[in-house]
C-alpha cells in the first residue's frame, strides 16, 4: 500500500483539538488558583465527571539546591513501606536506574505524606471517572509525579479510570531511562506539557546550572514572587538586562550543543517524556518525540530574546485564552503558495501556527525537525495489519511443532516432547523443530521491538488475537526453549533457567496474559490440558533434579534439611498440578524427566526415613536444634 | 423545468425539490396534521410527504448529552454494523416523533397506497421536520426495497439537524440507500450543527433560539453570539478530532484526551448541498468532508463578523425556500469529489478553490477534505488488495474441501481432524490457519473501518464467507476440543467461537433476511456439548432435536452428509443413547 499520498501532518490538528475541548482552559484556571492562594499547595475539585489536582508552583523545599543538578532514583517503596512506581522501576539490564530531579521529587514526597492530600486524591478518584493532575512551574513535575504515580497504582489494582497530566512550563523531571520507561508502559499519551514559544524553566535543566547557580535563584525568587501576585505589574527586571542576557545565552548555547550532538541521549542527561504542546501567539502544535521536543524548544528560544524568555513562563494565561478561542476564526495562509503535497502543506502550516515565517533562518531546520517526528513509514495500524500476515504465515511453523508434540506423545519411547527434544539426535525431523522455534522467536522478538518503539496500536497488547497468539506460542515452545537450555548445559555456566536464562518477551507475554479483561473461571479439567500451563514447569523439574543431586552429596544436616524443604515444595506443587490436569500428558510420560524424577525422589525419600526416622520429625519443625 | 444533477447518476427535477420546499415550510403552520401530503401536479409521478417540526426543546434532546439511543432493531433491521453486530444510534426525540407518525395509520395507508399506484415517494421536511422526514425514508426502505419493481424514494430535508451516528451513514451506503438522501443547507444555518453540541453546554439558549424560529422577531435573541460561539466551538471539537483520525493521528493523546469530554456521535449522512451564499450550490457525498465542512464553513473571517455571523446563522434557518427559489432559477450544482474519475487532486484546481472560497473554506479546511479524499481512496486499494486474496482463500478451500471427500471413507473429516494422526490432518490444519490469518486480517480492517462502507453488503464476500464458514469451521470446533478448549474457555459457542465466523454467518442472515438463531457449522460444538453431558437428563431429547435440525441443514447445504457416517462421533452419539436406525 503506498502510504506517500496519503499522509499528513498531523501536530497542528491534534493541538486544535486540545485547544477546542476545556480540558487546557480549566487546568489553567485550577493553576492560577492553586498558585495564588493554597496554603496546602494544590487545589483539588470536580467539574463535571472529571476531577482536576492542582499543583503550586511557588512552592520551596528548603536547603534544596538551587542548581538542579541531583538526579536521584525515583523511590521504590514509600515511608509505609507500599511499593512506588512499580512498573517503571522494570528496566532493561545495563540500564541506568529511573532517575528524577531531586529537589522536584521531594516536593512531591512531602505532598504525598500529606494525609489530606491522600485524603482528598482517594476521594476524587472514588467519584470521578477520570482525573487531571496540572500544575505551572515547579508544579508540572509535582503533577507529572503524582500522575506517575497514580497511573502505577491503577495499573495494580486495574482500576478504571482514565488519568492525564497536563503541565504549563514545567521544568524537566528526570532522565532517559524514565522517559522509555513511560513510553514502554505506553504512557505517553497521558502526558501533555504546555510550552510557550520563549520559556526558559522547560529548557534551564538542558544546561549545568552550577556555574549560573546564584543567578537561578534569582530568577526563580522574581518567578515566585510574580506568580504569588500576579498584579504587582512587571518587577525590576528590566534594570536587570544584563543578569538575563546571562541566563538566555547559557542555556542556549547548551541546548544548541545538545542538538548539534544528535539525537543519541547521554546519560545523567535530563530527557523529555509525554507530548509537547508547543504555542505561539498564533497558535500550537503537538509533538511527543523526544529528539524532535528538544530540537524545537532549541530553534524556538533561538528566536527569542532574554526578556521574552522570562516573561513567557508568566504568560500561559494569555496563550491559553488565545489557543482556546482560535476556533472561531479562520486562519489564512498569508505566506504565499501553499505546497502542493499534503503532507508539506501540513508542515508549512504547523509552522504559521509557531509564529515562524518562511523567511526566518529557522523555518528550514523546524520543518526538518517536524519531518523527523513524523512516525516514519508506516503507521501503527499498517504495521499492525502487516504483522497479522506475518502472524498468519509463521502459523504453519507453529503447527509443524504442535504435530511434533502429538507425535512424540505417541511414541513407543514414552518421552514426551520434552525430552525427545532435550536428547534429540540429528534427524531431519528434530532439526526441522529446531529451526521452527528460531523463526518463532525471530517473529516474536520483532513483535516486541515494534511494540516497545510505539510502531505498534497503543492497545496492541489488548488485542485478544495477540494476546492469545502469544500464549499459546509461549505454552507450546518455551518447554522447548527449557529443553535447549539444559541440554547445552547453560545452566552450569549461567545459572538456572527461570532466573538466568529465561527470555524477555516470555515475561512480557505473562503480563500481556495477566492483563486481558477475563477473569479466570474455575474450570475442572477432565483431562490432561493440552499444553503444561505452567510453562516453567520444566525448567522447575531440572532445578529439583540438581537439588536431588545435591541433597546426595551434601553431608551438612542442616543443609540437608534446606534443601529437602525445597524439594517437597516442588513435590507437591507438581503433585497439584498434576492432580489438576493443568499439565500435559507429556509430563506424565513413563518415561518423561518429570516421571523419572518422581522416582528418584520417592525412593530416596523412602531411603531417608527408613534410615534416618528422626529426620521427618524434624522436617516437621517439632525439634528445634 | 429543468434538472439538478447529483453526483454521476442522480437528477432531481427542479420542481420536485421546489414543492418539497414549500411544503416542507407549510408544514410547520399545520402542527396538529404531523404531516401533510400532496402531488406535484396531477399528471406527475410524485407524490411529496412533508413533516412539521417542532420547535421545543424536549423534541431536539430527549436527556442525557446528546439525547442517542440505539435504533429500534424491529422497526430499523438494517441500521447497524452487521458484520460486528454494531448497532446505529439515533436522535431520540426525532425517533418518538417518527413514531407518532408511523403510529397515525393514516400515514402507512397512504404511502402504501402511493407505492401501489407506482408513484415515487418524496419525504419531506424543514427542521427537525428534516430529521422526521430521514426516519420515514429509512422506514419506508426497510419495508419496501425488496418488493418488485421497487422505485426508489427522495429524502428532501432543508436544515435538518443530524439524526444519526457513523454507523447509520454505513448502513445507509452498505445497502445502497445513501444517494436517496439529499439535504440542503445554508452555508451558515446554524441547526445543523447544533448536533454537536451537548445538551448541558447549549440548554439555557437552545429554547431562545428555537423560540425565534417559532416567532420570527426582527431581531434575533441578544445571546445570538455566544450561541453560535459555543455550537462552532463544540463542533471544531469533533470536527478536529475527526480530522485527526482521518489524516491517521496515533498519538494515543487523541485518546487519552477524548475520554475527557463529550464528543458528539451525530454524524452527517446522505449528500449534502451546500447554498453558498453566492447564488450557487455545492455537492458533498463524503460524510467525513461534510462534517468538516460543518465546522470550517462557520469560521469568521475577522472579529467584527462574529454578530452579524451569529444573527445570519439564525435567520438562514428560514431563508431556505427565498434562497433556493433564486438559486435554482439556473440550477449549477458543482461537486467537490470526482472519485471514481482519474483526475488529479481535485482541491488543487481553480474551480473547487472557489468553490471552497464561497463555502468560506480556509486551508486548513481543504487540508482537511483531502484527507477524507484520501482516507476514501485508500479504503478502495484496502478492498482491491483483500479481493486480491480471494485466489488464496479459494486454493485453500479447495485443498480443504478435498480432504474433507478424501475422510469421507473415515469417519467423516471432523473426526478425522480431531485425532489429527495422519499427514494430511497436518496439512489440512496450514490450510486452516492460512485462511484463519486472511479472515482475522479482514475482520480487524472492517473494526477499524478501513473497507469502504459498501463491503459488507458484496455479495461475492458474503458468499465466500458462508463457504468458508462452512467448511472450516468444523475444523476449528475439532481443534478446540481436541485441545479441551473447553475446559479453559467454556463450551465453544460461548467464549470459543472465533469473529470470522460470527461475521460471516451475520453477513449472510442480514443478506437473506434470516433470523439470528444456531448456525449449522457449529452443530459439531452442539455434538461434543451433548457428548460431555451424556447421560445426563434431557440429553437424548437435545439430540433428537438435533437430528431433526440436521436434515434441515443438509438440505440447505449447511453441513455435509458425512456427520451421518457410521463411525462419526455423531452417530456413535445416536448409539450411546439407543436412538440410531
Amino acid at each position: 500500500m503506498d502510504t506517500e499520498s496519503s499522509t499528513f501532518e498531523t501536530t497542528e490538528m491534534l493541538a486544535d483539538f486540545l485547544a477546542s475541548t476545556p480540558l487546557l482552559s480549566e487546568s489553567w484556571r485550577l493553576c492560577n488558583l492553586a498558585n495564588q492562594n493554597s496554603p496546602v499547595g494544590f487545589v483539588a475539585n470536580q467539574v463535571g465527571s472529571v476531577g482536576y489536582v492542582a499543583f503550586s508552583g511557588t512552592l520551596f523545599v528548603s536547603g534544596s539546591d538551587p542548581s538542579f543538578k541531583n538526579l536521584v532514583c525515583l523511590p521504590v517503596r514509600d515511608g509505609a513501606g507500599n511499593y512506588l512506581f512499580v512498573p517503571l522501576h522494570d528496566k532493561n539490564e545495563g540500564e541506568e536506574p529511573v532517575l528524577v530531579q531531586g529537589a522536584l521529587l521531594r516536593i512531591f514526597e512531602n505532598m504525598y505524606s500529606n494525609p489530606s492530600f491522600q485524603n482528598q486524591i482517594s476521594t476524587l478518584v472514588k467519584t470521578s471517572k477520570s482525573v487531571i493532575f496540572t500544575g505551572h512551574s515547579i508544579g508540572g513535575t509535582t503533577a507529572s509525579l503524582a500522575a506517575l504515580w497514580l497511573l502505577s497504582y491503577i495499573q495494580s489494582n486495574s482500576a478504571n479510570l482514565s488519568v492525564l497530566c497536563i503541565t504549563f512550563g514545567s521544568p524537566l523531571l528526570g532522565n532517559e531511562t524514565l522517559s522509555r520507561a513511560i513510553l514502554r508502559e505506553r504512557w505517553g499519551g497521558k502526558f501533555c506539557h504546555v510550552v510557550s514559544k520563549y520559556d526558559l524553566m522547560p529548557r534551564i535543566l538542558f544546561a549545568p546550572l552550577d556555574p549560573i547557580g546564584p543567578l537561578i535563584k534569582l530568577l526563580l525568587k522574581f518567578w515566585h514572587l510574580y506568580m504569588t501576585s500576579p498584579h504587582c505589574g512587571p518587577l525590576d527586571v528590566q534594570r536587570n538586562e544584563e543578569f538575563m542576557a546571562e541566563i538566555f545565552q547559557f542555556v542556549l548555547i547548551h541546548l544548541r550543543g545538545l542538538v548539534e550532538a544528535g539525537e543519541e541521549a547521554v546519560t545523567g542527561m535530563f530527557r523529555p517524556f509525554g507530548n509537547y504542546l508547543f504555542c505561539s501567539g498564533d497558535g500550537a502544535i503537538c509533538v511527543d518525540n523526544a529528539a524532535a521536543v528538544i530540537k524545537m524548544m532549541y530553534l524556538l528560544l533561538e528566536t527569542g530574546s532574554p526578556s521574552c524568555s522570562i516573561e513567557d513562563h508568566l504568560k500561559y494565561g494569555d496563550y491559553v485564552g488565545r489557543i482556546s478561542s482560535q476556533f472561531l476564526e479562520k486562519k489564512s495562509f498569508m505566506l504565499g503558495e501553499l505546497p502542493e503535497s499534503s503532507y508539506e502543506a501540513g508542515v508549512a502550516l504547523a509552522l504559521q501556527s509557531l509564529g515562524i515565517s518562511s523567511q526566518e533562518p529557522v523555518a528550514g531546520p523546524a520543518e526538518d525537525c517536524l519531518q523527523a517526528a513524523r512516525r516514519m513509514g508506516r503507521t501503527p495500524n499498517l504495521n499492525c495489519a502487516n504483522l497479522a500476515i506475518k502472524l498468519s504465515k509463521i502459523n504453519p511453523y507453529r503447527a509443524e511443532i504442535e504435530w511434533y508434540k502429538a507425535l512424540c506423545d505417541r511414541s513407543d519411547d514414552q518421552m514426551g516432547y520434552y525430552d525427545s527434544f532435550k536428547q534429540r539426535g540429528a534427524s531431519k525431523r528434530d532439526s526441522k523443530v529446531n529451526l521452527n522455534r528460531h523463526k518463532l522467536a525471530r517473529f516474536w522478538d520483532d513483535v516486541i521491538n515494534l511494540f516497545e518503539s510505539n510502531q505498534l496500536p497503543h492497545d496492541f497488547h489488548r488485542h485478544g488475537k495477540w494476546v492469545y497468539s502469544s500464549q499459546f506460542y509461549k505454552l507450546l515452545v518455551e518447554p522447548l526453549d527449557i529443553a535447549e537450555y539444559y541440554r547445552t548445559g547453560m545452566h552450569c555456566s549461567k545459572g538456572h533457567y527461570i532466573n538466568h536464562g529465561r527470555e524477555r518477551r516470555y515475561q512480557i507475554f505473562d503480563r500481556w496474559w495477566k492483563g486481558r479483561n477475563v477473569r479466570d473461571e474455575d474450570n475442572r479439567r477432565s483431562k490432561f490440558a493440552s499444553l503444561t500451563q505452567d510453562t516453567c514447569f520444566w525448567a522447575k523439574v531440572e532445578e529439583a533434579r540438581g537439588l536431588l543431586d545435591d541433597v546426595r552429596s551434601v553431608r551438612d544436616q542442616r543443609h540437608s534439611a534446606l534443601l529437602w524443604e525445597k524439594i517437597d515444595c516442588f513435590a507437591s506443587y507438581a503433585k497439584t498440578l498434576v492432580e489438576a490436569k493443568e499439565v500435559s500428558i507429556d509430563v506424565v510420560a513413563k518415561n518423561s524427566s518429570y516421571s523419572l524424577w518422581l522416582k528418584d525422589y520417592n525412593e530416596m525419600k523412602l531411603q531417608m526415613l527408613r534410615f534416618r526416622p528422626q529426620f521427618s520429625s524434624f522436617m516437621n519443625g517439632e525439634i528445634v536444634p | 423545468m429543468g434538472t439538478v444533477k447529483l453526483g454521476e447518476n442522480m437528477e432531481i427535477k427542479v420542481e420536485v425539490i421546489k414543492k418539497a420546499c414549500s411544503m416542507a415550510m407549510k408544514a410547520h403552520k399545520y402542527p396538529e396534521k404531523q404531516y401533510l401530503f400532496d402531488k406535484i401536479k396531477s399528471s406527475s409521478p410524485e407524490v411529496v410527504f412533508s413533516f412539521a417540526g417542532s420547535l421545543s426543546v424536549h423534541d431536539w434532546f430527549a436527556g442525557g448529552s446528546f439525547g442517542d439511543m440505539e435504533v429500534d432493531r424491529r422497526l430499523f433491521p438494517s441500521l447497524k454494523y452487521v458484520g460486528l453486530d454494531e448497532i446505529g444510534r439515533v436522535n431520540e426525540a426525532f425517533f418518538k416523533r417518527f413514531k407518532a407518525v408511523l403510529a397515525n395509520p393514516k400515514f402507512e395507508l397512504e404511502v402504501k397506497k402511493a407505492v401501489d399506484d407506482r408513484r415515487k415517494v418524496v419525504f419531506t421536511g424543514h427542521s427537525s421536520g428534516g430529521a422526521i422526514a430521514i426516519l420515514a425514508t429509512v422506514w419506508f426502505l426497510e419495508v419496501n426495497s425488496r418488493l418488485p419493481n421497487f422505485i426508489e424514494p427522495l429524502c428532501l430535508t432543508f436544515g435538518s439537524p443530524l439524526v444519526g451516528d457513523r454507523i447509520i451513514n454505513i448502513a445507509l451506503r452498505r445497502e445502497k440507500w445513501s444517494r436517496c438522501f439529499v439535504n440542503f443547507v445554508m452555508r451558515l444555518d446554524i441547526v445543523p450543527r447544533i448536533s454537536l453540541s451537548p445538551l448541558s453546554s447549549i440548554g439555557h439558549q437552545l429554547q431562545r433560539v428555537l423560540d425565534y424560529f417559532n416567532q420570527n422577531p426582527q431581531q434575533p435573541p441578544a445571546d445570538a453570539p455566544d450561541f453560535y460561539e459555543t455550537v462552532v466551538k463544540n463542533a471544531s471539537s469533533v470536527a478536529n478530532y475527526a480530522a485527526c483520525k482521518i489524516m491517521g493521528s496515533t498519538n494515543p493523546l487523541l485518546e487519552t484526551a477524548s475520554s475527557f469530554i463529550e464528543l458528539s456521535p451525530y454524524r452527517p449522512l446522505g449528500t449534502y448541498v451546500f447554498c453558498t451564499g453566492t447564488g450557487k450550490l455545492v455537492e458533498i457525498s463524503n460524510a467525513d468532508a461534510v462534517l468538516q465542512v460543518l465546522f470550517y464553513s462557520s469560521q469568521l473571517s475577522t472579529e467584527e463578523e462574529k454578530v452579524p455571523v451569529a444573527q445570519t446563522s439564525l435567520r438562514d434557518h428560514l431563508n431556505y425556500e427565498n434562497y433556493l427559489k433564486e438559486c435554482l432559477r439556473t440550477p449549477i450544482v458543482t461537486s467537490l469529489f470526482h472519485l471514481h474519475q482519474e483526475a488529479p487532486p481535485v482541491t488543487s484546481t481553480a474551480n473547487v478553490d472557489m468553490d471552497l472560497n464561497d463555502l468560506g473554506l480556509s486551508e486548513r479546511a481543504s487540508l482537511c477534505l483531502r484527507a477524507a479524499e484520501a482516507l476514501e481512496r485508500q479504503k478502495l486499494r484496502n478492498q482491491n488488495t483483500i479481493d486480491g486474496k480471494q485466489i488464496d482463500i479459494e486454493k485453500c478451500l479447495g485443498n480443504l474441501e478435498k480432504y474433507k471427500s478424501s475422510c469421507a471413507h473415515k469417519a467423516g473429516y471432523y473426526d478425522a481432524f480431531k485425532s489429527s494422526d495422519q499427514k494430511e490432518d497436518f496439512h489440512a490444519n496450514v490450510n486452516r490457519l492460512e485462511l484463519a490469518g486472511i479472515w482475522d486480517e479482514i475482520i480487524e480492517m472492517l473494526k477499524r473501518h478501513e473497507l469502504p462502507d459498501e463491503f459488507e453488503g458484496q455479495k461475492k464476500w458474503i458468499r465466500l464467507g458462508t463457504r468458508y464458514r462452512r467448511i472450516v469451521e468444523p475444523l476449528d470446533i475439532a481443534n478446540y476440543y481436541r485441545h479441551l478448549k473447553n475446559e479453559d474457555t467454556g463450551h465453544y459457542m460461548g467464549k470459543g467461537r472465533p469473529r470470522r465466523y460470527k461475521c460471516t454467518q451475520k453477513w449472510r442472515e442480514h443478506a437473506e433476511k434470516l433470523r439470528d438463531e444456531f448456525p449449522g457449522s457449529c452443530f459439531w460444538a452442539e455434538v461434543e456439548e451433548l457428548w460431555i453431558r451424556s447421560g445426563s437428563q434431557g440429553t437424548r431429547e437435545s439430540i433428537l432435536q438435533l437430528k431433526t435440525k440436521v436434515e434441515k441443514w443438509i438440505g440447505e447445504e449447511e453441513v455435509g452428509d458425512d456427520v451421518l457416517l457410521e463411525n462419526s462421533t455423531f452417530m456413535k452419539l445416536q448409539r450411546q443413547h439407543g436412538l440410531a436406525s
